[in-house]
């Protein structure tokens, strides 16, 4: 579904991501973990086409994406949501998700229907009038998720969806993960709550300091010395 | 775009409303009697119809335009050459007009749309003054600061009326095209797009929106939408040269009139419009031209410093208290 | 060409670039640290001419003693500019940011008008068209102070951003106003001082011009655009940039002056400025990304 190749990211002369490769199988839940900095929201904007690597290529379901653009990239089944959440501000909460319902081509009618559906489902629909600027950020980063659906895409990067919300609120995005992943979408996950990694994820990906440092199943990378070294001082919620 | 669906008592008074507005349009020729105000009426709806095309690259999509006299001034001078030149119609040079500031506006897009703020501003004052340098100094073609006639000989066939009051029906109708075109954008996918994109860009890029598409179609639309109003406006004075029609205050005036009004709203910028030109006038009347854009300078810094959603937002403020306070909306 | 005359035309070039100098440091200043493009920077040379001007026609005070008055006078005009307008601008919407300062140019353009009328004066002193000769090259004095002028001020700013603490100050605003106000920085005192400097360095470069140029309201106007065009080309927020391409416009406004006549100068050097910003928004010395708000 998805192929990372050797992908490195300079910035002014500091290196970002460093020679990473990883895969990313159809239906699959992939964790991409590491200490802040680590250039996990690097390699999601070079994923989705915001950021250019230096070297190294994506793929998408087989295809080399390096001459498509973010939009482009999400024609062909991909969506993304952004840790620093990026709301259309002025705009109402249903009508941040009719944009991305539009895109696939969807008339507007359709595309809005296809919206109030998507709301329904996240438990967003009592919001749909309201201007997404003036949501709280628990709200703001589930209208992420719902923008990011909407659409249609079959590939989901999710950047710290879970940061700040409480344990309801988290039981819940990962029932809803649960539930898309049955119907077959597949999830890079980058996500500092590392007992919701455990719980989701199949697959776990480790870098720091832009380099691959482990990667396996969530048990395997716990034990992993290098990982254990990289979070050292680091507290989290291990299972 | 959004809200919810009005309710019955709320469409009546809208439809009774837009009867009653209607009717008081059709009217104003009536009602104006003497030629001064009439004459002034007509610009209102010249100024209705440029802030309203600004609005549709500026307001919709977030791109700040200060080089729009350059589309106005393609607009004029396209017609009044085709015109005196060729003899063509100004009916038909308004189009070819149209679609020339189409042309350059889509081109002006495509090399600036990844320009962000001050340099987006930067790069369309740049364009502007390109063309009016064109305009003064390419003698042989605009005849320079001089500028042309057109001459009277023409008809209703050539755009030219013999009464004020044709003029007025005329610039009616071009509001109505380019309201209606802002309305249809407004509720369109187009519509979506753009706004999505002056909101946030690399959400609505990854969200799938491709922004050159957008903003060059945006560009275009706006540009041939105020080459219109430059045709029509060179058949109502039936003389243009470079600082009615290129010159950078034009520019500025467009901008005003929209930011005043509201822009990013289909009204705002035809209520800027019904406001500013007026008071402009009636203080150029009784003040002088200097204190009459020195009042435009202070009311552009105190709309943009208080209320920079322009005064259709305070009005559907009051609006709504009205229809709270009256039980037509709850 | 002769050599002769190469030599005159760029001399002059230099001296013309010295004074958009003056215009230009201020004017990259003010966006480097504000992130505000100051449309109405021209308006406050002008008021500086004007303020020559009267000081001369009234009590015949010459401008080189008179600029000790004008430009504490035009410092003062950019604290008010910049406590009524500009401070309240920062943060709000894009179009605020843009349209406050250009609404404050059309008020002082045209309040200028409504004052002293459209007349062109000019101030007339026995040095405004004396010069010296260098070799065969004629340097017009007046000139000559003034690009002096602009290259000790240019200079001492950048020893004050330098080597100063205040300066310092200044330029973690300009890196980022957030740190910055964390640290302890008074932002707000920063804006007003870089604000205010900058306008009053544009009334120093308005009072020097006036034994040259032409008074009158609507003058800024055509310094203003050349400006922008400097100060992109130097890159937003770069003071020696700024200063480089001052000196490179003049020259080549002179030249291709000479070659093209001024009409078809000014039309290559927009559409060189619009080929900078669509190739190269930064500038010659810019940082990439200055042109994304904070």
């Amino acid at each position: 579904m998805l192929g990372i190749e050797h992908v490195t990211v300079d910035f002014d002369g500091l290196r970002a991501v460093d020679d990473v490769s990883f895969e990313v199988a159809e239906g699959q839940v992939v964790g991409l973990i590491g200490p802040n900095g680590a250039g996990k929201t690097t390699l999601f904007n070079v994923v989705s086409g915001l950021v250019i690597p230096t070297r190294g290529r994506v793929r998408l379901a087989g295809e080399d994406v390096a001459r498509l653009g973010p939009a482009e990239r999400s024609r062909r089944g991909l969506g993304r949501t952004f840790q620093v959440v990026k709301p259309f501000g002025g705009l109402s909460v249903l009508d941040n998700v009719v944009v991305g319902a539009l895109t696939r081509g969807q008339r507007v009618g359709e595309a809005r229907e296809t919206a109030a559906g998507i709301l329904t489902r996240l438990g967003l629909e009592r919001f749909a009038t309201t201007t997404a600027r003036s949501l709280p950020l628990a709200l703001r980063k589930r209208l992420e998720v719902a923008r990011a659906l909407s659409t249609g895409a079959r590939l989901l990067l999710l950047d710290e969806i879970m940061g700040g919300l409480n344990p309801t609120e988290v039981n819940e995005t990962l029932d809803l993960l649960e539930s898309l992943r049955a119907e077959g979408l597949t999830f890079l996950v980058i996500e500092h709550n590392m007992h919701a990694i455990m719980r989701v994820a199949e697959h776990v990906v480790v870098i720091n300091q832009g380099v691959r440092i482990a990667e396996g199943t969530p048990e395997e990378v716990t034990q992993h010395p290098e990982v254990v070294a990289a979070y050292l001082g680091e507290p989290h919620e291990s299972a | 775009m959004s809200g919810a669906t009005p309710s019955t008592a709320r469409r009546a008074v809208r439809a009774v409303g837009l009867v009653l507005l209607l009717a008081l349009l059709l009217a104003v020729p009536a009602l104006l009697d003497s030629a001064y105000w009439l004459d002034l009426a007509v610009m209102v709806l010249v100024w209705a119809a440029l802030a309203s095309a600004w609005n549709i690259s500026a307001g919709y999509a977030g791109g700040l335009s200060l080089g729009h006299a350059a589309f106005f001034g393609v607009g004029a001078y396209t017609a009044v050459l085709l015109f005196n030149e060729l003899g063509v119609s100004p009916w038909l040079g308004m189009l070819v007009g149209a679609v020339l500031a189409g042309l350059l506006g889509a081109l002006l897009g495509v090399i600036t749309f990844r320009l962000k703020g001050p340099f987006f501003v930067l790069a369309t004052l740049a364009f502007g003054f390109v063309v009016h340098i064109l305009a003064v100094n390419w003698r042989g073609l605009t005849r320079g600061a001089a500028g042309l006639t057109l001459p009277f000989d023409g008809g209703p066939q050539n755009m030219l009326f013999a009464d004020l009051s044709t003029y007025w029906y005329v610039g009616l109708g071009l509001v109505a095209l380019v309201l209606g075109v802002s309305l249809w954008i407004e509720r369109s996918r187009l519509g979506y797009y753009l706004v999505a994109l002056r909101e946030d860009e690399d959400a609505a890029r990854s969200l799938g929106v491709r922004v050159v598409g957008c903003k060059v179609i945006a560009a275009a639309i706006s540009a041939a939408l105020t080459a219109v109003a430059g045709t029509f406006y060179a058949t109502f004075i039936q003389y243009i040269d470079p600082a009615s029609t290129t010159q950078f205050e034009l520019s500025v005036q467009i901008a005003l009139v929209a930011i005043v009004g509201g822009m990013g709203t289909a009204l705002g910028p035809l209520l800027g419009a019904v406001i500013v030109i007026p008071l402009g006038e009636v203080l150029r009347a009784s003040l002088g031209g200097g204190p009459a854009l020195a009042v435009y300078g202070l009311l552009l810094v105190v709309i943009v410093l208080t209320a920079p959603n322009g005064l259709i937002a305070g009005l559907r403020r009051v609006g709504r208290r009205v229809g709270v306070a009256t039980g037509v909306v709850r | 060409m002769p050599l002769d005359l190469t030599l005159q035309i760029l001399t002059s070039g230099l001296l013309l670039g010295g004074l958009y100098a003056l215009l230009a440091v201020g004017l990259t200043l003010i966006f480097g640290v504000l992130r505000v493009v100051n449309f109405a920077h021209a308006e406050f040379m002008m008021l500086g001419m004007f303020g020559a001007y009267w000081l001369w026609a009234l009590w015949g005070i010459d401008p080189y003693l008179s600029i000790f008055i004008v430009v504490p006078g035009v410092f003062l005009l950019g604290v008010l500019t910049d406590r009524l307008v500009i401070q309240r601008s920062i943060g709000a919407p894009e179009v605020t940011v843009v349209f406050a300062t250009l609404g404050v140019s059309i008020f002082l353009q045209n309040a200028a008008l409504t004052a002293w009328s459209a007349d062109i004066r000019s101030v007339t002193t026995p040095y405004g068209s004396a010069v010296v000769e260098l070799g065969s090259v004629r340097i017009s004095v007046p000139m000559l102070v003034s690009f002096v002028v602009a290259l000790a001020f240019a200079t001492g700013l950048w020893l004050f951003l330098n080597r100063t603490m205040f300066g310092k100050a200044i330029q973690a605003v300009a890196q980022n106003r957030d740190a910055a106000a964390l640290m302890g920085i008074d932002v707000g005192r920063v804006y007003l001082v870089t604000y205010s400097v900058a306008v009053a360095a544009a009334g120093a470069m308005g009072v020097l011009i006036a034994p040259l140029f032409s008074v009158y309201p609507r003058v800024g106007l055509s310094y203003i655009v050349t400006v922008f065009v400097i100060v992109v080309l130097g890159g937003l927020g770069s003071v020696v940039g700024a200063v480089i391409a001052a000196l490179l416009v003049g020259v080549i406004e002179s030249v291709v002056g000479f070659l093209l006549g001024t009409a078809w100068a000014e039309l290559a050097y927009f559409l060189v400025f619009l080929a900078v910003l669509v190739v190269r928004p930064q500038g010659l010395l810019g940082r990439r990304g200055a042109e994304v708000y904070q």
